[in-house]
């Protein structure tokens, strides 16, 4: 119950979406994988959901998940099942990018 | 035929301020509904959204969202997940709509707000589907629980209970009328999209869908994780905004209304949340107990995130550390106790199995709380059920208008925060609360908490029964014990074969 264990959950650098469970989750962790080559990829399997995280940064490309889903995909499509995400967000035409700006 | 790519075109299609000649700005932006923090509007158009969505694009995905939701609960419709489920899921489900569904509208109005009235513009284009949105949680939240009405009456508060003075009701409508109906634009995008959605919606509609998955209970997990898809998109209306603020000195401002919005939304999980997800979900479905839950979804990514966007933690950080695993048992204990004045029927998750779980989860429960079951239960198998209700009322706090309560058992720290404003004497549950009312006492100090009006005679004739009708509660719908007290069975066994031995 000590309230040092809790802030220590504070303490964390992860970014990255939680998505909703279903095949697009399946094709955004084998892109983060792709896509972030020099990054461990932490997935952790809520069951209705899914943490896919790495430390400090993430991009997603839109070519990488079209592929792994093995059918048409546009950047916006992400939404339909990007139920939450760690970090700040910043959108682009052909990729998503979760960072943070401070490292603790 | 080539499109342009979105991003070539975005900023362009947002930018919608002009100069006005028929009205002066302070009349097409008054500062009542649009804030005013005293910087020019060119500092507004800064405003940079970093989850971007065109119309088009908006209407394609939200068809999509739509359809998924709509075609799991056709699909599971026959298969009476509701019938079969165990009574403590049950409740969780009348709780969460009851609570929620109608928030929603009163959310989409707040949306509009910012639509209208925002400075920034590209807040205003966000603010446009926000309002969409909130408008989609609001119907698809009374369509599901509707085919349930004609099975249990209780199901009728998902639409009634934003309407009763029911006292939850009155702590919840408290605190969105304060974060949302009452604030500017730009304090709505601080306190309700950044401070409430993306922080605690998180518990509610993705925390809950875990254990709603656990259950089995697919169909809601796939609705309120399908409605967090938009807020995860119009919680980030709120983020640059702030930057705004931080950037043209304004912090200490936009950090006043963080600190407000989430204390708030903190007392109002700990008796909506904290106890479904601790004792009314049954154990062998709970995917996490709840302050497992708000050390995932607030402290280690909320409370993250709020910090690198250049504001503090709260000044009451600590506090509210500890309050995590103690606050919540609190609000159970009472709202247990106190079932016959709320909607649904409260489980008491008190089974030797799943006392094991709660003082693994938290260590000392049974020193503490748990010496207060042991009372109701012992009264439960005496058969001595009139100990087991409530005859007084309990003393609510003025902010948050939930009961003021402290831990009991060895650490018994129960204590009021009193403030007299203005000759009336005011009862807070924490130096929070209290702080929170004295940050504007003119915003609070005429509302009348459950017991004030009691005191005042509000409330006819002074006893259970005129409490009932004053908050609504026709018969048939008061809550009682979940499991119709079946849970005792195995207390009175134990007795038995202790008096046996």
């Amino acid at each position: 119950m000590s309230a040092a264990a809790s802030g220590q959950a504070y303490h964390n650098n992860m970014v990255g979406p939680i998505m909703r469970a279903g095949d697009l989750a399946l094709a955004v962790i084998e892109a983060a994988r792709i896509d972030n080559p020099d990054k461990e990829i932490f997935v952790d399997d809520k069951r209705a959901y899914l943490r896919i995280h790495a430390e400090q940064e993430m991009i997603l490309r839109r070519e990488t998940i079209e592929e792994e889903l093995g059918r048409p995909f546009r950047m916006n499509d992400l939404e339909v099942d990007l139920s939450s995400f760690a970090g700040q967000i910043e959108s682009q035409d052909n990729a998503v990018r979760f960072y943070f700006v401070k490292k603790i | 035929m080539a499109l342009l790519n979105r991003m070539d075109w975005y900023d362009l299609a947002r930018s919608t301020n002009w100069t006005p000649s028929y009205v002066s700005d302070g009349e097409l932006f008054p500062a009542e509904l649009s804030g005013d923090y005293g910087l020019p509007q060119g500092a507004w158009e800064k405003y940079d959204e970093p989850y971007k969505q065109t119309y088009p694009e908006y209407v394609k995905v939200q068809r999509e969202k739509d359809a998924g939701a709509y075609s799991v609960k056709a699909a599971l419709e026959r298969s009476r997940i509701f019938e079969n489920a165990d009574p403590g899921w049950k409740s969780v489900m009348k709780a969460h709509y009851g609570a929620i569904a109608r928030g929603e509208y009163a959310a989409a109005s707040a949306e509009a707000r910012m639509m209208r009235f925002s400075p920034a513009p590209g807040m205003r284009n966000m603010a446009t589907l926000g309002c969409l949105d909130e408008i989609r949680h609001g119907q698809m939240q009374l369509y599901f629980p509707h085919e349930h009405v004609s099975k249990d009456r209780q199901m009728d508060w998902a639409f009634k209970a934003y309407d009763t003075n029911e006292w939850a009701m009155i702590a919840a409508r408290h605190f969105f009328d304060d974060i949302m109906m009452t604030r500017d634009a730009i304090s709505v995008s601080i306190m309700l999209t950044f401070s409430f959605e993306t922080g605690f919606t998180n518990m509610q509609f993705l925390g809950l869908a875990a254990d709603a998955a656990e259950a089995g209970d697919h169909t809601f997990a796939n609705l309120i994780s399908s409605i967090q898809t938009d807020e995860s998109r119009h919680a980030q209306i709120g983020g640059p905004a702030l930057k705004i603020l931080i950037e043209n000195g304004k912090k200490e401002e936009a950090q006043r209304r963080v600190d407000i919005a989430v204390w708030g939304a903190w007392k109002l999980f700990s008796v909506l949340t904290g106890p479904i997800m601790d004792y009314y979900t049954p154990l062998e479905h709970r995917k996490q107990s709840f302050k497992e839950f708000m050390e995932e979804w607030i402290v280690a990514q909320f409370e993250r995130a709020l910090t690198d966007m250049g504001l503090e933690l709260p000044w009451y950080w600590e506090q509210f550390l500890a309050d995590l695993g103690e606050t919540h048992h609190g609000m159970h204990l009472g709202s247990y106790y106190w079932r016959p004045t709320v909607w649904w029927n409260p489980a008491a998750g008190v089974t030797p199995q799943e006392r094991a779980w709660l003082e693994e989860k938290y260590p000392g429960w049974n020193d503490t709380w748990g010496q207060c079951w042991d009372v109701i239960i012992d009264n439960v198998v005496d058969g001595n059920m009139a100990k087991a209700y409530p005859e007084t009322l309990p003393y609510v706090c003025n902010m948050c208008q939930l009961p003021i309560l402290g831990t009991p058992g060895k650490k018994w720290n129960v204590k009021d925060y009193p403030l007299e404003y203005k000759g009336r004497l005011y009862h807070f549950g924490s130096e929070v609360d209290r702080w929170v009312f004295q940050q504007e006492p003119e915003r609070y100090a005429g509302h009348l908490s459950i017991v004030d009006r009691f005191l005042a005679g509000m409330i006819q004739p002074m006893d259970l029964s005129g409490a009932l009708q004053y908050m609504n509660i026709a018969p048939g719908e008061c809550g009682d014990d979940a499991h119709n007290y079946a849970w005792a069975e195995v207390y009175r066994a134990m007795r038995a074969q202790r008096n046996a031995g």
